[in-house]
């Protein structure tokens, strides 16, 4: 059983999603230099921005990307009034995407899953579907091999899981020693189509009461999904709140500290790496990968190589 | 009335610090209500020390529920779900994922032995109360649950009708991050919106999405550059992208090392009197002459909006030969 899980996760490779509730605590910042970091040291590495509302991990790689729709599924009003006069599609519809109007359906796209549940419930077989395009995926490798995929919303759509689902299923086309998932912020249906059947949960946050706050949600979340979970503190230095301590009373691993310098800042603004702009950045990274690899599954894996 | 939002593509530019800042400037004036859409991680009603005085459940999605023994194993079910939520167990009765589960229900006319049933769920609750700048409304999801969206809809629902019942008249909104459904929620049918952008080259970026939704969904919009002097290249380009795109900045705070420690200390201690009267960091000072602007432009702007706020858009898919 368990040499069969590990052949099984050594096929699937090892998985971190790397998330925060709170916006802006470094989650995009940890995700690009850890993978690069790791495919530096010789790990296959694809990278996915999920953050499919702001996705920014493209900024830090020059990658010719192979762009790829996103499509769901949406019922489609017959033209002429529906034969059989009944309601039974609105009436089946959970979400209230569809009302009778002038004796036959019309869709409200924003509020419809795509779940199919109408059209098996129309009685005359009148109401089709078509695919909607939400968003798309790019994809694409850069200069040191590693692979980013990138789920990007249209402006104006709400159906932003199914396109981080579509961005992790385009990941898996090709085999990774490692994934890392750049989570959006947040704790709703993004972060949990994100979160799901990661193997690690790294959460990032900041000492400040806000970011507390938001670490506490997010844990309580990787609990709820059944995760482990582990801290990464960044901006040491800048706020009043006592993360490790939190982390030691909730048996949370903190992985990585990393202090807060202006500089760092202001050179990411710009668009560079951490692991290059600054000598102690790549510390902090190498760091935080041999922890990664010593608290999890992944040194199991190489045990079993 | 009028509903300003603060928003922003990127998370952490700083719209909990720059509304924190706002409400207390504008309850020196006159009466409003603060609203935190940020449902999935509100932190709003910490900087401004809110007494919770009122909760409501908010239900949440149905979800599908085997009955236990009911399921004959026929596994009908597992075509009928899009979302992967259902598997066959190894004694050969279907299991429900929760996480995965949309609630739609095309599972439940699917099994053969009337298996299958959907139940509520409570998806989070809807707070009220008193903070430093007077009434307060937020919300709060519990972690995993969908129908943000929804939630921050109720909030603004709320928050007008106590703005129209206390005669106030500002609901200031602090907004969630992205551009997706809990954002369209946020700022559908508001007066304008202030798009909160950090010099960075992901400032820009999603900058640039947060304005594309806002012309879509009709909100006038105004830039402030938070953390101006960053930067000093990326601050230029967004200038630039301001001008190109016919954005006004309505103006810039510095980064201020003492703003968020300051930000802090509101939320720990009551001291509302001595941030705004006689802290005077550069940033609180930049904050408080952006809000003069803000006020002058709110009062300006036509009450042209009845709608309120509006989960969508409603606009009918374009259907089949219509």
């Amino acid at each position: 059983m368990v040499s069969g899980d590990l052949e099984k996760r050594r096929e699937k490779g090892f998985t971190i999603a790397v998330a925060s509730g709170k916006g802006g605590t470094g989650k995009t910042m940890v995700a690009t230099n850890l993978a690069l970091f790791a495919a530096r040291s010789g790990a296959s590495v694809t990278l996915v921005d999920c953050d499919v509302e702001a996705p920014n991990d493209h900024l830090f790689f020059q990658v010719d990307a192979r762009a790829e729709t996103v499509e769901v599924p949406i019922p489609e009003a017959p033209a002429e009034a529906c034969p059989s006069g009944c309601t039974a599609c609105r009436d089946t519809c959970r979400f209230g995407a569809i009302r009778i109007l002038g004796g036959k359906p019309t869709v409200f796209s924003e509020l419809c899953h795509g779940c199919g549940a109408c059209a098996l419930a129309c009685p005359a077989g009148v109401l089709a579907e078509r695919l909607v395009r939400v968003g798309e995926i790019e994809s694409g490798r850069e200069s040191e091999g590693l692979r980013l995929v990138t789920g990007r919303l249209d402006i104006g759509e709400v159906k932003a899981p199914p396109v981080i689902r579509e961005a992790r299923r385009v990941a898996e086309e090709e085999a990774a020693e490692l994934t890392i998932l750049d989570a959006p912020p947040g704790a709703a249906c993004s972060a949990v189509a994100t979160l799901q059947g990661a193997d690690l949960v790294l959460l990032v946050t900041e000492p400040t009461a806000f970011g507390l706050h938001d670490l506490e949600l997010m844990v309580e979340l990787a609990r709820a999904l059944g995760l482990p979970a582990a801290v990464v503190l960044n901006r040491e230095g800048t706020g009043l709140v006592d993360i490790a301590g939190y982390c030691d009373s909730q048996s949370l691993p903190l992985l990585a500290r990393i202090p807060f310098d202006r500089s760092v800042a202001e050179r990411y603004a710009e668009g560079e790496l951490l692991i290059d702009s600054h000598p102690e950045g790549e510390l902090w990274f190498s760091g935080l990968w041999q922890a990664i690899k010593s608290t999890s599954a992944l040194a199991d894996r190489e045990t079993a190589a | 009335m009028k509903t300003l939002v603060i928003a922003s593509g990127k998370g952490g530019t700083g719209k909990t610090t720059l509304s924190a800042l706002f409400a207390r400037f504008a309850a020196q004036a006159r009466p409003l209500v603060v609203a935190d859409c940020d449902v999935e991680a509100s932190n709003l009603p910490l900087a401004l020390r809110a007494e919770v005085t009122s909760r409501e459940a908010f239900p949440g999605s149905e979800k599908a529920v085997v009955g236990e023994d009911l399921c004959s194993g026929c596994e009908r079910c597992l075509d009928s779900c899009r979302f992967d939520a259902i598997s066959m167990l190894v004694d050969g009765a279907a299991r429900i994922d929760e996480w995965a589960c949309e609630g739609c229900g095309a599972c439940a006319p699917a099994c053969s032995s009337g298996a299958i049933s959907l139940e509520p769920r409570q998806a989070g609750e809807l707070l009220g109360g008193e903070c430093c700048s007077g009434a307060i409304v937020f919300g709060q999801l519990q972690p995993g649950q969908d129908l943000s969206g929804k939630l921050v809809t109720s909030v603004r629902e709320r928050a007008k009708a106590l703005a129209e019942e206390q005669g106030a008249d500002l609901v200031l909104v602090d907004g969630p991050p992205g551009i997706g459904c809990p954002v369209i929620a946020s700022i559908s049918g508001a007066d304008g919106l202030l798009a909160v952008a950090e010099p960075s080259l992901s400032g820009e970026h999603d900058l640039r999405r947060l304005v594309t939704l806002s012309r879509q969904l009709r909100v006038p919009v105004k830039v402030v550059l938070n953390k101006a002097d960053l930067s000093a290249e990326a601050a230029d380009k967004l200038r630039a992208t301001c001008h190109e795109e016919g954005l006004e900045l309505i103006g810039e705070v510095p980064f201020d090392e003492e703003l968020l420690p300051t930000l802090e200390r509101m939320a720990q201690e009551d001291v509302s009197e001595t941030v705004t009267d006689t802290e005077d960091s550069p940033g609180i000072r930049a904050a408080r002459s952006i809000w003069e602007r803000l006020e002058s432009w709110l009062a300006e702007s036509p009450q042209h909006r009845s709608a309120g706020p509006a989960f969508v858009r409603l606009s009918p898919a374009p259907s089949n030969g219509s």
